[in-house]
């Protein structure tokens, strides 16, 4: 009686110290949640769907992409990091939400509030003018931007966007003055832009790629320390003496704090093969984006040194809430 | 070749089997979000967009253009018959249509409606096929200049649109001017009365508004009175319209036809203000204004035209420059992307398919849906036949759902509740809320517009007028104001007589 009262007890205490055990090795046990702060059909949207989709195999579960859109990404974060950190609740971002937006909205997270997981893409931005416009290199681009402050006027995505903040952040630097034109977006400021209502486009590369190619515009210059392949004539940051002040448009994976580390490592692992797998190169590539498939401390110095520059950036030219 | 050999072709990509099917399963789906408040094409498209992802180009974008084109065939369906805007662009058919309604004319209004879309639909995609590149260079020319004097002009037509006092619908766009300044300034970034609120620093959801102010207010003042609203029981002769209907409708059709193509070029919101400009033109051009709110089947075959009408210019961008200028479109673009189609001049030299087969999908669609939509006329109007009592809830119910499944944003169910409240006292006090909301539509627009302007200008405000466009939009104002004035001079004539008279009768609407 006693015997299989005490084997009984037995049992049941090996039970319990086991169960949690047999729960960490299994992980995923459920399909994940991947936030996506932007509505189906943009660029991180597509991204990220493309990753995630890539990444189920090596996890063995399905990925659900849940877009949670409002107050410029910051209400998709702000869900990320108040979920339950057990690494089934993630969020797929680009920059803005988490190293720009909040310098000036009140954001109910702060950057230590999240783990950084992987980076997955960056994409530079590139600056182009008609065929017309008196300059042919970076150089002379920047020079004459420089003998006529305030003249020309660039599209960007909206003030405070990724693409006006990567500019700014060189054009400071560099003492050019230009007059910034909010657009909805990249469509918007194309179609201002080729109908002669700005000087100059600024935005990502695909859009514009058509018209460099029929030879009616050229592209200057590229917000990244190296040239891109595809754009010759675009002067890198390194050639005009300021190769730190770079700022790409990047898609990476980040979840709330406090996820078990071998976890993290798990969905690392994962989001990096799904990165350097050929569909999302044969993806990416040919749209003038790098496949970065970046480690999630690499991903973590590169968000913390964009947040304090954007910083510094947006109080120098009024931004900061 | 050519452009008919072109068309040829497409017609063969569009008349595969596989792709017919996936034409009617667009149109199917975009009716269906049509018809569901809170759902518009937005959400049909970008719910049904990843399942794209394994079509091949064509017959992905074949799909989802009938979701953009067909949830305008739908959206009458609850304006009509509930006085629930089924998507933004069928607001102003809630007015007359529902008023048709109750007068037990709803078979009439729905079958007009949809013969309306039919051929609004198809003229814009003839409008398409033939005229494209030339169009697309005209829109280049509509910068930010101009397009405020478009946005000036639009506002000043929606004099025309209300029925109501001049002061009270001067007081309706006024709040609508101000509510569109809610949410994050353009230029500077700085929160504008969101009292801290990140869920609002993009603005109020105009989709959650419209649902408030149409969709709830209107349940709300049913609840009221419920005995007032009886089942209405549907006879087949009462389904069909009459002939005096058919001499009615003819010229709005043609008349919003135009209107909506034109309007297809207007970024963004073309959808939208289309249909009230087709209002406004058919109440002005009408030899009976005073019916105008009150069941006049002009007011319904005019704006359910335009709405169709807009869609194939608003194609035209996007394929010719690779340039999305409404949201519907951007998914389209999205979707090319993905499969390696960029949109833009090359496109026809390269994806002849894609675009031939697209354009020539377009045809096969209005067909569908017309054939899809005037038998659905007959069951549709038998929704009327639910009482009250359980029609209500259910319908608000599907009203939250809609919206919350567009952005996964629970405040716009809130906005929805308080817009909902806005207008039923809007109502009570027997303002029109129409105006109210094309006011926070141009608003939007009109203040980016003039602000993006004057940066180019750098604060050069007579650079406002010194582009082609600009010079005819404000040409445009100039005369609708000299001639208002004339009349003004001119006395009241008979006509405002009849007007004034029908006014002070106003029902609350």
């Amino acid at each position: 009686m006693s015997h299989s009262i005490r084997t009984a007890l037995l049992v049941v205490l090996l039970a319990t110290t086991c169960a949690p055990a047999a729960a960490q090795e299994k992980f995923p046990s459920r399909p994940l949640e991947v936030i996506v702060p932007t509505p189906p059909g943009g660029g991180t949207d597509i991204a990220i769907r493309l990753l995630a989709e890539l990444a189920e195999p090596a996890l063995g579960q399905k990925i659900v992409i849940v877009n949670k859109t409002g107050g410029g990404g910051l209400i998709g974060m702000a869900q990320v990091v108040q979920a339950k950190p057990d690494g089934h609740t993630l969020g797929g971002l680009w920059n803005a939400p988490l190293t720009m937006t909040p310098h000036m909205q009140p954001a109910p997270y702060k950057p230590t509030d999240y783990v950084a997981i992987s980076l997955a893409d960056s994409a530079p931005t590139v600056f182009c003018v008609k065929k017309e416009f008196p300059a042919n290199d970076g150089k002379e681009f920047i020079e004459h931007l420089k003998k006529n402050p305030g003249k020309f006027t660039y599209g960007n995505d909206g003030v405070g966007g990724t693409i006006h903040l990567s500019a700014e952040r060189i054009f400071s630097k560099l003492g050019v003055k230009t007059r910034p034109v909010p657009f909805g977006g990249a469509g918007e400021t194309l179609k201002n832009y080729l109908g002669g209502h700005v000087d100059i486009y600024g935005g990502s590369i695909t859009p514009i790629l058509p018209y460099i190619k029929d030879g009616s515009n050229k592209c200057l210059m590229v917000t990244s320390s190296e040239k891109l392949v595809s754009m010759p004539q675009a002067a890198s940051l390194s050639e005009l003496g300021v190769p730190d002040t770079g700022t790409a448009l990047w898609h990476g994976i980040v979840g709330p704090k406090g996820i078990p580390a071998e976890r993290v490592a798990i969905l690392e692992k994962a989001f990096r093969e799904a990165a350097r797998s050929d569909k999302f190169r044969q993806y990416m590539e040919p749209r003038g984006i790098k496949v970065e498939a970046a480690s999630g401390a690499d991903f973590r110095k590169l968000i913390d040194s964009e947040y304090a520059a954007m910083g510094d950036l947006m109080k120098s030219i009024g931004l900061t809430k | 070749m050519t452009t008919f050999d072109y068309l040829m072709g497409g017609f063969a990509v569009a008349t595969r089997p596989d792709n017919l099917l996936f034409c009617f399963i667009g149109c199917l789906w975009g009716t269906i979000v049509g018809v569901l408040p809170g759902l518009g094409p937005l959400a049909g498209l970008t719910l049904l967009l990843p399942l794209t992802y394994k079509l091949e180009p064509a017959s992905a974008v074949i799909m989802l253009s009938g979701i953009f084109y067909g949830a305008m065939y739908g959206g009458s369906t609850t304006s009509i018959l509930l006085r629930i805007p089924g998507e933004a662009a069928s607001i102003m058919t809630c007015i007359d249509g529902h008023a048709m309604a109750r007068q037990g004319r709803a078979g009439p209004a729905l079958v007009v409606a949809g013969v309306g879309s039919f051929i609004g639909g198809t003229m814009s995609v003839v409008g398409l096929t033939l005229f494209a590149p030339p169009l697309a260079q005209l829109m280049l020319k509509v910068g930010p200049a101009a397009e405020f004097a478009l946005m000036a002009l639009a506002l000043l037509v929606m004099g025309f649109v209300s029925s109501g006092p001049v002061l009270k619908t001067i007081a309706m766009v006024v709040l609508g001017l101000l509510i569109a300044t809610i949410g994050l300034d353009p230029l500077t970034g700085f929160p504008r009365f969101t009292f801290g609120r990140i869920e609002i620093s993009e603005g109020l959801s105009f989709v959650a508004m419209a649902l408030g102010l149409f969709g709830v207010s209107e349940i709300l003042l049913n609840m009221e009175d419920v005995l007032s609203v009886k089942p209405i029981r549907p006879t087949l002769a009462s389904l069909i319209p009459r002939a005096a209907d058919m001499r009615a409708s003819a010229p709005a059709i043609a008349r919003g036809t135009l209107i909506g193509f034109v309007f297809g070029f207007v970024p963004g919101i073309s959808h939208v203000v289309s249909t009230f400009a087709s209002y406004a033109v058919e109440r002005k051009l009408s030899r009976h204004p005073e019916e105008f709110g009150h069941g006049a089947i002009a007011g319904v075959a005019g704006p359910e035209t335009a709405n169709n009408a807009t869609t194939g210019s608003a194609m035209i961008p996007l394929l010719v420059l690779g340039i999305p200028a409404i949201p519907a479109t951007a998914i389209l673009l999205s979707a090319l992307m993905i499969h390696g189609v960029n949109p833009g001049p090359q496109l026809v030299s390269e994806h002849p398919q894609v675009f031939w087969g697209l354009i020539a999908s377009m045809y096969i669609g209005n067909l569908m849906l017309l054939a899809l939509n005037l038998p659905l006329v007959g069951l549709f109007v038998n929704l009327l036949r639910i009482p009250y009592a359980w029609l209500a809830p259910s319908v608000l119910l599907i009203c939250i759902v809609g919206i919350y499944s567009v952005n996964a944003n629970a405040a716009e169910i809130g906005i929805m509740a308080a817009f909902g409240l806005i207008g039923y006292m809007l109502r009570k006090l027997q303002f029109d809320c129409a105006p109210l909301l094309l006011a926070v539509v141009i608003g939007d627009r009109m203040e980016v517009a003039l602000r993006r302007a004057l940066i180019i200008s750098d604060g050069n405000w007579a650079a406002l007028a010194q582009d082609a466009f600009s010079r005819i939009f404000l040409g445009a104002i100039v005369v609708l104001v000299a001639l208002q004035c004339i009349a003004w001079r001119l006395g009241v004539r008979r006509k405002d007589l009849v007007e004034l008279k029908s006014t002070s009768e106003e029902n609350p609407t």
